[in-house]
């Protein structure tokens, strides 16, 4: 399910089914590299929604989470524990994070969720359908990872 | 969620692309196409516009294929593009397309996917199940079968229309 209005109504009918957050994590940077930044903002939206098709009746997406590059390391870190925590003690008991900014992967230890982080394919030269393919792809590498963790009991979170 | 996807509503544009997954689709089937919606009034008597999806009807086997073709709308607002996928096998001179969006909350549905249960489709989200002809299996979450496709051959490729719940 997405964050539209016309998910929210299915969300409060089916919410026992409904156990999992993601939360794309996308950087904002101007002036340099900018071409990059948005590159990997976009790969991951595409990423993002196309694993939401395929787990629509188990998945929330939120809106990004969105930092300036060079946010330290250690902010970045807090806000986003913020965002897990409200969210897993609203409910959610998975909560995957998405991105294709590989400093996530150097911090991913300290995060209580789980990272799936993927270097970005370049939307500018790689054509629709060999761009859609990659995507499908890799979402088919990703997937065991969800049903993985849906076999193990949720990382508890401490207050 | 809804599977009345190709059912579009006035002054929207469609534009067609039909993209093939696994290695039985050739990259070079791709053919786009391109055309004007029709008025909500008009659609009302029949509404089904058929879309090829890229396979010949002679590349069927009993074993479902997927095929995936993506619906491009545009309007007013923005652009946006819904890609849509059936899972296609033949039954004696009977094509079957099925929707793979599990009728007990929308998740996609794979065949033959899980080691567990072979020759089913099989939901990942909550472990729904269907049988190959796209029938509930009880016990399991969904309570009815897969939404099917209106199926035609036109120079012997297949073309699929609108879906259908049984
Ligand atoms: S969405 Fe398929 S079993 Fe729940």
């Amino acid at each position: 399910m997405k964050w539209k209005m016309d998910q929210i109504e299915m969300y409060s009918k089916a919410k026992e089914y409904v156990d999992t957050a993601i939360i794309p994590l996308t950087p904002v940077q101007w002036g340099k590299d900018e071409k990059n930044i948005i590159n990997m903002g976009e790969y991951t939206n595409y990423l993002s929604d196309y694993i939401e098709r395929q787990f629509t009746g188990r998945v929330f997406l939120f809106p990004p989470f969105t930092y300036l590059k060079f946010e330290s390391k250690e902010e970045k870190i807090r806000r986003l524990v913020e965002w897990d925590k409200h969210l897993y003690q609203e409910g959610f008991k998975y909560i995957m994070y998405i991105t294709a900014d590989s400093e996530w992967k150097i911090v991913e230890k300290k995060l209580p969720g789980e990272l799936i982080w993927l270097p970005a394919i370049s939307t500018e030269t790689t054509k629709t359908d060999q761009f859609k393919k990659t995507i499908q792809e890799q979402v088919q590498q990703v997937m065991p990872l969800f049903s993985l963790k849906w076999q193990e009991e949720p990382t508890e979170r401490e207050d | 969620m809804s599977e009345k996807k190709h059912r579009v509503s006035r002054r929207q544009f469609l534009t067609y692309t039909l993209t093939g997954v696994g290695g039985f689709m050739a990259a070079g089937m791709l053919s786009p196409m391109v055309r004007m919606a029709l008025d909500p009034a008009l659609e009302a008597s029949g509404g089904s516009d058929f879309i090829s999806v890229g396979i010949g009807e002679d590349e069927l086997t009993g074993e479902p294929q997927r095929v995936d073709f993506n619906v491009e709308i545009v309007d007013a607002w923005h652009t946006s593009e819904q890609s849509q996928s059936a899972w296609i096998y033949k039954e004696g001179d009977e094509i079957v397309a099925l929707s793979p969006t599990c009728t007990h909350l929308g998740c996609t549905v794979n065949w033959d996917a899980n080691e567990d249960y072979p020759g089913n489709y099989f939901c990942p989200c909550h472990g729904g199940r269907f049988e190959k002809d796209g029938t509930n299996i009880a016990g399991t979450p969904p309570t009815r079968p897969l939404d099917i496709y209106d199926v035609e051959v036109r120079d012997g490729m297949v073309y699929l229309g609108q879906t259908n719940e049984r």
